[in-house]
């Protein structure tokens, strides 16, 4: 192993109840990829938070090239040299690309309290130029920019000042293939430099084919620490869940025969500017997948099944020959939709679980002077979070303090008390561990199996090809070809035809 | 495996914790209530119990039509134009009173619905936020009855003191309280309300028609201010320029001072109504049995309703008042 780039001593957080880091210590070595794994809240983020003076940790050190460093804002971590790339959107609106890069470090172009903003545009230009981003121009605001740019953006910030440290939290699940290609490149750049890089990413193939070194941490304690190549992805999900995971990931049958009966007929829907004539049909007991890139139109083909789209052309038609136009129809015709934007549009997070399950069941629930009991949503909310075997203190629990996988069990909990026949499932499994996404894949197939027909939109080709009858591939708002479930099928072949 | 049971108990002991902070902010309006009502009556000598009649007949108006804007609220929304309601619904009652009581009831309910029609077309199909709407209602209907009502007052028939007595008066007021606490409690309408105000969105995805509920809700709280005009009307007799004048001030201390969340959602109680409304009357009340200047009056609710805000406002969810 190399010389030692990062010394985590004992390293503790609570969070008022809950102790998300205990006595976590490791090392990260001068020029390496140190991926670091684990379910939901088993506190990575949390440790590169306290590293990157997001979190105060309550104690340890951090000892980098033999210095302790305690940085008590972002900008103080990047001028001791470490620096950090966050899941979601970490740029701001109302500010221009260069004004972002240099976020915190304007004292640079300030000349007698006046902002050079020429000298400004012109460095951040020569840095977008080095990267190979010249398309983003410095002296545009961000918002012109897509996801994908922006977080382009937010690697040239993080980076540009050559780091002794950047780390990755989980970014990769929120690009494109294409940005993560271009992310990958960066990493690399970074390793050769001799500097380090802690990489956080739930797709085990992923941690595997990019990092040197992994840490394992479970429930906020230091597992393991292990070479990338002498693992594999049984062994970190063992590590990572404390106990063998038995049983087949995905579906293990292959051959056979889908019914041909049609329960529900998309025909010529478009949706202007993300979809246009897209045409399917959805079979009984089928899981029909839906592959693509981010922006390809994927997601909105599962809103305009669910009569959720605005100003949608074409027809959605169930076998009983029912027009899908609304939301409300769709529901009382047995339609399932769990949204990618599930803090959003699939939960009301400040509301009760139990609120959340029984809502689309309300009318059911009622008795014949329509009027509900306290005591039979609680019965029945009870009844289907414990199927989904929710980790929760009780169904009054907002859903706000529930973790990502718990939240979606919620989702699924609802649709499960409805026992809709039809599940459009957008992303069912974004950032959940494997333990949950074993889960919700056993939950997929007993469904079908069942005679319900899912759609299973994802951005995750693997589980596509592990789980689906058929797989339509969209590009550009349309549709690119169909695959038909095989146990040869390859990444590469869906690749293909998505750019 | 120790540590393990240790944080355990942690757990349980902080989560006490929480629950004992959460249920003292829950009963801190019904502890104010009592310790308001006992300190006014020492400090005015038992007076207020005497005159608790007099009391008691003032907080029908605002007891009942803060009904209405506690549902306005609950999703999230809020009403500014209760008190030009029941300006209009006022002088509808005293014209109709002379034909027929019972379509002086029916005309106030009506106008006052017709009203919550107006500002629910604009909430919810222009799409304008709701307070900007309600006030542009208040000062636009505040005009009409300026207009009828400047010269002289519009007065009832003579025939309303007849329903002037307190089982009349008191039980509509029991009546929609009973009657909205079990829509707000057990039925789909009032959980689905709840719902709209932590997240519409998600419940427009859960098959909520979400639009048609609160266009519903706007209708739902003009008819009952205008049910609120026709007792507003029996115990005065006549409408002025200034009937209502301010109504719409008074029910939204009420409710904050109930613990009302000014942004609606899942922690809002139906208590809130009641428990505000008894505080604000005596509060009002007291300080008059004081000898307050109105000045000095209208200076310290400020104050009490800026500590009630700051104690009551749920900061996570406050950016959704629609």
């Amino acid at each position: 192993m190399g010389e030692i780039r990062l010394q985590v001593i004992d390293v503790s957080k609570n969070f008022g109840i809950t102790k998300a880091l205990k006595n976590v210590s490791f090392n990260i070595d001068k020029g390496e990829i140190h991926a670091l794994i684990g379910e939901n809240g088993s506190g990575k983020s949390t440790l590169t938070n306290s590293l990157t003076g997001i979190y105060k940790k309550d104690s340890g050190k951090f000892i980098l090239d033999g210095k302790e460093i305690n940085p008590a804002n972002q900008v103080e971590a990047n001028n001791e040299g470490v620096s950090i790339i966050v899941q979601e959107l970490g740029t701001l609106d109302g500010l221009t690309v260069a004004e972002n890069i240099f976020l915190g470090h304007e004292d640079r172009f300030v000349k007698f309290g006046i902002k050079n903003t020429n000298a400004m545009n012109k460095e951040a230009n020569d840095l977008l130029k080095k990267y190979g981003f010249e398309r983003i121009k410095a002296s545009d605001m961000i918002e012109n920019y897509n996801f994908e740019d922006r977080k382009l953006v937010e690697i040239v910030k993080a980076t540009y000042f050559d780091p002794k440290i950047v780390v990755i939290d989980e970014t990769t699940t929120a690009l494109s293939r294409e940005g993560r290609e271009e992310l990958y490149k960066q990493m690399n750049r970074i390793k050769e430099s001799g500097n380090s890089v802690i990489f956080i990413s739930h797709d085990l193939p992923e941690v595997l084919k990019m990092s040197d070194t992994i840490t394992v941490l479970r429930d906020g304690v230091f597992i393991d620490t292990v070479r990338s190549s002498s693992i594999d992805e049984e062994g970190l999900k063992k590590l990572m869940v404390g106990r063998e995971v038995t049983g087949g990931y995905y579906r293990s049958d292959y051959g056979e025969k889908v019914s041909s009966e049609v329960v529900m007929s998309v025909k010529n829907v478009t949706v202007p500017g993300l979809i246009s004539d897209v045409s399917f049909d959805l079979h009984k007991g089928e899981i029909l997948g839906f592959g693509g890139l981010s922006e390809s139109g994927m997601h909105e083909v599962g809103k305009a099944c669910f009569g959720a789209s605005f100003d949608r052309e074409g027809s959605v038609t169930l076998s009983d020959g029912t027009k899908i136009n609304d939301i409300p129809t769709a529901i009382k015709h047995s339609i399932a939709y769990t949204s990618k934007d599930r803090d959003n549009e699939s939960l009301v997070m400040n509301q009760s679980i139990r609120d959340n399950i029984c809502l689309p069941s309300l009318t059911a629930l009622a008795n014949k002077l329509h009027l509900l009991s306290d005591r039979r949503l609680k019965k029945f909310a009870n009844k289907y979070a414990e199927t989904m075997s929710t980790k929760m203190q009780s169904v009054d629990q907002f859903v706000s303090n529930l973790s990502g996988g718990n939240k979606q069990k919620v989702v699924l909990a609802r649709w499960l008390g409805k026992d809709s026949d039809i599940l459009l499932l957008d992303s069912p499994t974004r950032g959940i561990d494997v333990k949950v996404k074993q889960d919700i894949y056993q939950l997929m197939d007993k469904m079908r199996k069942e005679g319900k027909s899912i759609i299973m939109i994802s951005e995750e080709l693997m589980e596509l090809i592990g789980m689906c009858d058929r797989i339509i591939i969209m590009k550009d708002g349309k549709i690119n070809g169909e695959l038909e479930r095989n146990k040869d099928m390859d990444e590469n072949s869906l690749i293909a035809k998505m750019v | 495996m120790a540590n393990k049971e240790n944080t355990e108990v942690l757990k349980d002991e902080a989560l006490k914790k929480q629950s004992f902070l959460n249920i003292l902010r829950a009963s801190l309006p019904i502890i104010g209530l009592i310790i308001v009502f006992i300190v006014f009556n020492a400090l005015t000598k038992g007076n207020m119990w005497t005159s608790r009649k007099l009391i008691l007949n003032q907080i029908y108006v605002v007891l009942i039509s803060a009904v209405g804007v506690f549902f306005v609220m609950t999703l999230g929304g809020l009403d500014f134009s209760q008190g030009s309601i029941m300006g209009i619904a006022s002088i509808v009652v005293c014209k109709l009173s002379g034909v027929n009581m019972i379509l002086a009831i029916v005309g106030g309910v009506v106008a006052g619905a017709l009203i919550g029609a107006f500002n629910g077309y604009f909430y919810v199909n222009r799409k304008i936020k709701s307070f900007i709407v309600t006030i542009c209602t208040m000062f636009l209907f505040r005009g009409f009855i300026k207009y009828m009502a400047s010269n002289s007052p519009v007065a009832a028939s003579m025939k309303v003191y007849d329903y002037d007595t307190t089982p009349i008066k008191l039980g509509i007021t029991v009546a929609v309280l009973l009657i909205s606490y079990v829509v707000f409690r057990f039925t789909k309408f009032g959980i689905n309300l709840k719902a709209i105000g932590a997240g519409e969105k998600a419940v427009m995805f859960a098959g909520v028609k979400t639009d048609k509920v609160k266009f519903l809700i706007y209708v739902l709280a003009g008819a009952i201010t205008g049910l609120a005009a026709f007792v507003n009307i029996v115990k005065n007799g006549s409408a002025t320029a200034n009937v209502g004048n301010q109504l719409e001030t008074q029910i939204l201390i009420a409710l904050v001072l109930g613990g009302m969340p000014i942004s609606g959602g899942a922690k809002v109680r139906f208590e809130n109504v009641i428990v505000g409304s008894l505080l604000y009357i005596v509060l009002n009340n007291g300080l008059i049995m004081m000898g307050l200047t109105t000045q000095a009056m209208q200076l310290i609710q400020g104050v009490i309703f800026l500590i009630f805000v700051a104690i009551f406002a749920d900061r996570e969810n406050l950016s959704v008042i629609k």
